[in-house]
């Protein structure tokens, strides 16, 4: 047999390709189990060079012996006869057999004519090359069941296995249930499977964090044995795997509560898992009330609280005493050490931190633990600067012994640097990661022996007064710190050195304040007024936050519009509900839509919503600054981050890949561009499925068939792209260089680290695929991306003009004023003052920080009236998106307006002296304008450019509302002539005026106040309601002068004249009437706004022909007017109720 | 597939010497669309959950040829040897094995023995 083998294979060449492909066509064909060409085939000629090469070495040594069953044993046994053949053959080992009975029928006849042609496979051949197949598939079987055996033992192995049948039966048995158990217990990734098991179905378990959601999904559908299925998914903000197939699925707190809104009673689901509600954050605890409010409707719900094990009582009480599981952890024993820090390196309130302490636990490492032994060390610190202070002093360190990798980690960090943490170390050398409180709970380092803790965090709280948040250092709690000494002991005994006393310890919070006592509340309350819950105060929440908080949520939101005065969601609140973003922005974007600006509005509000694109560190770095010059807009940061997108997606188009590198240049993190266009869609959708936008209804991407073809085959291949990177993710950690530390921050704009690094993805994988761009490949369809970018690109200045008005109207009240003297100063003492907050500056990030020079009155325009005042008609202001307070209070991403001009577009409360040449905004800002003439002038365009934008709005909701198809909604016509009114009161509005805050003094005498006794005279004043929509000329009870519109109260300003004062009267003639006589300049008014052109009232009266009476502005113009003296019902314009009136007053004299 | 995973009762095999349970699909030496492979004997099989092919499949278990106990196809529970032998039955008939999956079981005792939880 041996020799027949030797000779046939001499005229056989298993290397020669053809001679497999003749095998292939034996045992790889279409219709056989492993194909030619699969992934399987190309591992089984790999398998099959093995066994060759195993199978020559056994004969060569002589070990093939074959084995006999001893004769003698058998003989003693006096037990059944196994039937066991006498000689051993590997072959008998093997379950499978491969019947290919078909084939060797063709062979055996064939036989004589391939025996001679010298390439065709003999019957060994044959035989051979089913033997290796046989031994490859039980290979294959071996190993797929040795991954099914690893992860049941795995799973048995978790300390929350045991409590598997006891989960199961308290669910079954009580509607909601508290699992608490400690890192490491498994009940995040068990106890839906517990239930999944135990025929539980439609199962929801909310998770704080988007990345959990995805990584949780990906763990348990493999434990579930599903991985290629979508049995197990998840669904975060752009992203779902959720099928109808779907039993579990992973998604945000927030998510969950986005679908209690659209599905009141949840009825998708039958279980909902709360998961890390220890974490204490808004979503979570607003969602645990209202599941708990939901619970009565739903009493066949199952509702399942996970913990850690802190303050579970609290949870359990809240729900009705709802029985606690409790769960060990799996921590190894951690040795704590209380390191406090010696006063004299403790870091006085402006200085620097002192890095000894931390260096000094770093060479204690050194000293006492061999190399050999491996271990990571965590530090925690406080934040960003603490951070790169310590960083750079272990650096010096890691340098000189050569020892340590030295890492940061915080949230800002791009995600290429964020994953180097990640990555291991080479042996004999440590990483030292030193990290924020994100590796508290968000982000797990496997490997971590040594954790420091400074016990400090950093924490935003909010300042209602100031309406400001505020980035402060706090002790943390002791939870926290149990948190952080635990990241010691996860794969074996640790060490957690705390760098403060035990007594310390001790006089910590036992827990964190959770986030709802700690944030504005704008968005909560919103999203309670719009799921009907009542009265947020008397909500019932797991741990109520302070009434004064939900009261500023609702007049900040009174203030936005979104609420009305009897705190009734308004049909832009009810909208504004449900965009998953700040006020502001929803905000934008409902006004954008009804301008041709949607496309820059959604991009600005797009990027107003996620993280700053612009890496911290690439500031310093020169090229960086260079390369991004040309982005640069001094008309504000959402401009330049407007300019930054279009640019981006320019680049896309024409260079697909080089995107990246173009990112690097300019010191641009990616991935918040690839937020940006995912939330800009988000953002577009939303719009049309609310009729805001209209829907371009052409055929699905157009194009011929032939491109439809091409597009259809690069999806196919961009789907099978990104399923082979997620297969390959998570089997890739990459050892890091010893300078590892060093490069990174420095170097990240620079071209080396990308060759460097782009050659180890190759060494490691064969392709670089960019995931990203796949993905954003298959979301958007980058033609269409362009041409919707374009329109934004090289704004007109009119639409520059009239989008920084719409992203000031979207942000206002959040206004600041420049200090009246900063062109003295220097640029970097710039200082603004905003309502409620003296004294804050321009955060060094934005653009007015670089060239704050933009902001001052021009020199040659001004005049000085006064010590601190300057007339000038280039008043500027500044909208901002947050003032946050760390070292200093800060305001970025700001966006310069035309002072007059914006606030009487969007202020909320203008108020007037007689002639109107002085005005107060919001209270806490002074105009004062020369001529009275001029004054009035504006106050009348601003006031009907106002009312029109209104009703325009006011049509574009309302037809959102009625989801009828447009028709009834705003006309192009009239939305281009206000755009155009608009422009023009932006741009052409020369009228000098000074701009200062109010004194305490001047704001605490500011109003004449209501009069004492009612005056016969009041009913004299005309009644301006049809003028003014919506509002009526009445005395103002407060203020007093007289309320003319909802924003506008005239005359009411402490140092105005009598109102009625005939001396006020002066003689006037209209430009578009043949009116002349003594008016007020109230009077005046009422008539400037009423009279209009000749040409323009036809055009309205045109328009308005066909529509049923009473809705045109024409017929809106005359109303019924009782005189008292004619004892008559008039139908007449204001101006003729004017006229009439006079005329009895002029005869009576 | 997943469909009438959702359909189908749940059958559940599990092995009576380790406990290793899951459920499985099919029963029989002839699994669906596995073409000209062929199992030797009865086995409980499940679609072979590693790979992404639908057509893979796995063999979870079967029952010792012997006393007919359901054991997965682990070495630690069973061994293939022209018939399935549960582990059990292999240690008491261990002199009609051959010498090479004697020895086998010695190695594997022998390196089993230290450290497993
Ligand atoms: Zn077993
Ligand atoms: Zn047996």
């Amino acid at each position: 047999m041996d020799g027949d083998r030797r000779r046939d294979s001499r005229s056989w060449d298993w290397n020669c390709p053809q001679s497999r492909a003749q095998m292939d066509q034996i045992f790889f064909r279409e219709q056989d189990y492993i194909q030619a060409g699969s992934p399987e085939h190309k591992e089984f000629w790999a398998f099959f060079d093995r066994f060759q090469r195993f199978k020559a070495k056994r004969d060569m040594s002589g070990s093939g012996v074959r084995g006999e069953v001893k004769e003698k044993k058998r003989t003693g046994s006096n037990k059944v006869d196994l039937g066991l053949p006498k000689e051993y053959d590997a072959r008998y080992r093997i379950n499978v057999s491969v019947c290919t009975g078909d084939i060797e029928k063709r062979m055996g006849k064939s036989d004589p004519r391939s025996r001679q042609r010298s390439s065709g496979p003999g019957p060994q051949e044959v035989s051979d090359c089913r033997l290796a197949l046989l031994h490859f598939l039980d290979f294959s079987q071996k190993q797929s069941f040795g991954k099914l055996a690893k992860l049941r033992r795995e799973q048995k192995n978790l300390p929350i296995f045991q409590y598997r049948d006891r989960i199961v039966e308290l669910v079954r048995l009580h509607p909601v249930v508290v699992v608490a158990g400690d890192t490491g217990c498994g009940k995040s990734t068990q106890v839906p499977q517990y239930l999944i098991s135990a025929g539980f179905s439609h199962i929801a378990c909310t998770q704080p964090r988007r990345i959990a959601c995805i990584s949780l999904a990906k763990r348990v559908s493999f434990e579930s044995l599903n991985q290629y299925g979508s049995k197990v998914g998840y669904q975060i903000r752009f992203e779902t795997s959720r099928t109808a197939a779907t039993k579990l699925l992973f998604l945000t707190e927030g998510l969950l509560l986005r679908q209690i809104q659209q599905d009141k009673i949840l009825d998708q689901y039958q279980v909902v898992i709360v998961d890390e509600v220890h974490e204490r954050h808004l979503h979570c605890d607003f969602l645990l009330g209202v599941l708990r409010s939901l619970l009565a409707d739903r009493p066949d719900l199952r509702l399942i609280l996970m913990s850690a094990t802190i303050n579970i009582k609290l949870f359990s009480e809240y729900f009705h005493s709802a029985p606690v599981l409790q769960v060990p952890g799996r921590l190894f024993p951690i040795q704590v050490i209380y390191q406090p820090i010696p006063p004299e390196e403790q870091p006085s309130r402006s200085e620097k931190l002192d890095p000894r302490p931390y260096l000094r636990i770093l060479q204690g490492i050194d000293q006492r633990y061999s190399p050999e032994e491996r271990g990571d060390l965590l530090l925690f610190l406080s934040g960003m600067a603490e951070i790169s202070t310590i960083q750079e002093a272990c650096q010096v360190y890691a340098t000189h012994t050569r020892r340590w990798i030295v890492l940061p980690l915080h949230s800002t960090l791009s995600l290429v640097q964020q994953d180097k943490v990640f990555d291991v170390a080479p042996a004999g050398v440590r990483k030292c990661i030193i990290s924020t409180n994100i590796a508290e709970t968000s982000v797990t380092i496997d490997g971590v022996r040594f954790v420091v803790d400074s016990g400090k965090v950093k924490e935003m709280s909010f300042d209602p007064k100031a309406k400001m948040q505020r980035l402060q250092e706090f002790w943390i709690s002791r939870a926290s710190s149990e948190q952080r000494k635990g990241r010691a002991g996860r794969t074996g005994p640790g060490v957690c050195y705390r760098l403060y006393s035990e007594s310390d310890y001790n006089a910590f919070a036992p827990y964190p304040v959770p986030e709802i006592h700690r944030v504005a509340l704008d968005s909560l309350v919103l999203q309670m007024k719009s799921m009907d819950l009542g009265d947020p105060l008397s909500f019932v929440f797991i741990d109520p936050p302070p009434t004064a908080s939900i009261q500023t949520a609702v007049t900040y939101l009174k203030d936005q519009g979104a609420l009305d005065s009897h705190g009734e969601l308004t049909s832009i609140g009810r909208l504004l509900a449900q965009l998953p973003v700040d006020v502001v922005i929803g905000k934008m974007l409902v006004l954008g839509s009804l301008f041709n600006l949607v496309e820059p509005v959604l991009t600005v509000a797009a990027a107003l919503s996620v993280q700053s694109p612009f890496l911290r560190s690439s500031q310093n770095n020169p090229d960086c600054s260079t390369a991004r010059q040309p982005l640069h807009s001094n008309q504000g940061d959402p401009f330049t981050l407007l300019n930054t997108f279009n640019a981006w997606v320019e680049v896309k188009g024409d260079r697909g890949g080089g995107s990246r590198k173009w990112c690097r240049r300019r010191g641009l993190e990616e991935q918040r561009l690839y937020e940006m266009v995912n939330l800009r869609r988000q953002f577009k959708d939303l719009l049309k499925s609310h009729s805001l936008l209209e829907s371009e209804d052409r055929a699905p991407s157009g194009g011929d068939r032939v491109q439809r073809r091409e597009r259809f085959t690069e999806r196919k291949k961009l789907h099978q792209l990104k399923r082979d990177h997620e297969q390959q993710e998570g089997s890739k950690r990459k050892v890091l260089r010893l300078d590892e530390g060093q490069d990174g921050e420095l170097s990240s704009g620079s071209d080396t680290e990308d060759k460097g690094r782009g050659r180890k993805d190759k060494e490691g994988q064969g392709q670089d695929v960019d995931i990203q761009e796949v993905k954003f490949k298959l979301r958007h369809n980058i033609s269409e991306l362009q041409k919707a970018v374009s329109t934004s690109q090289d704004l007109s200045s009119r639409h520059q003009a009239l989008l920084k008005l719409l992203l000031c109207r979207g942000l206002y009240p959040q206004l600041a004023l420049p200090d009246e003297h900063n062109s003295t100063r220097k640029d970097s003492e710039q200082v603004f003052h905003t309502r409620n907050k003296q004294g804050v500056v321009i955060h060094p990030t934005s653009v007015f920080a670089s060239d704050p020079e933009v902001l001052h009155v021009p020199e040659d325009d001004s005049r000085e009236t006064g010590p601190d005042r300057k007339d000038s008609s280039r008043h500027q202001l500044l909208a901002f998106v947050t003032l946050l307070e760390t070292n200093k209070p800060y305001l970025s991403n700001c966006v310069r307006v035309p002072a007059l001009q914006a606030l009487l577009l969007v202020a909320s409360s203008v108020d007037t002296n007689a002639d109107c040449t002085r005005l107060v905004v919001d209270g806490w800002l002074e105009l004062e304008l020369k001529e009275p003439e001029e004054a009035l002038r504006v106050l009348s365009t601003a006031i009907s450019l106002r009312s029109e934008w209104e009703r325009l709005l006011k049509a574009q909701l309302g037809q959102s509302s009625l989801r009828e198809p447009s028709g009834q909604g705003v006309s192009r016509r009239d939305m281009e002539k206000l755009s155009d009114s608009l422009f023009r009161f932006l741009l052409y509005t020369e009228v000098n005026y000074s701009l200062q805050r109010l004194t305490a003094f001047q704001a605490q005498n500011l109003y004449i106040g209501p009069r004492g006794e009612p005056d016969s005279s009041y009913s004299e004043v005309p009644d301006l309601s049809p003028l003014f929509p919506g509002a009526e000329a009445k005395p103002d009870p407060i203020k007093g002068g007289l309320r003319v519109t909802s924003f506008f109260t005239y005359n009411c300003l402490a140092d105005s004249k009598d109102l009625y004062s005939e001396c006020l009267r002066t003689f006037w003639s209209c430009p578009n009437c043949e009116l002349y006589m003594p008016l007020t300049p109230l009077e005046r008014m009422h008539h400037e706004v009423s009279c209009r052109p000749a040409g323009e009232l036809q055009g309205v009266e045109k328009e308005s022909e066909g529509e049923p009476a009473g809705s045109s502005s024409a017929s809106s113009l005359t109303r019924i007017y009782h005189c008292d003296v004619c004892n008559e019902d008039l139908k007449l314009t204001s101006t003729e109720i004017l006229k009439h009136k006079r005329q009895h007053m002029f005869s009576a004299k | 597939m997943e469909q009438s995973a959702a359909e189908t009762p749940q059958n559940t095999f599990s092995c009576q010497l380790c406990g290793l349970s899951t459920s499985f699909t099919y029963y029989g030496q002839k699994p669906p669309n596995t073409r000209a492979v062929v199992l030797l004997e009865e086995c409980f099989v499940v679609k072979d959950p590693f790979s992404p092919d639908k057509e893979k499949f796995l063999v979870l278990g079967s029952t010792c040829s012997l006393c007919n106990m359901c054991v997965c196809v682990g070495p630690d529970c069973s061994l293939f040897y022209t018939k399935r032998f549960c582990i059990q039955c292999v240690n008491k008939h261990l002199d009609q094995f051959p010498q090479q999956i004697l020895a086998e079981l010695a190695k594997k005792k022998q390196s089993s023995k230290p450290g497993v939880s």
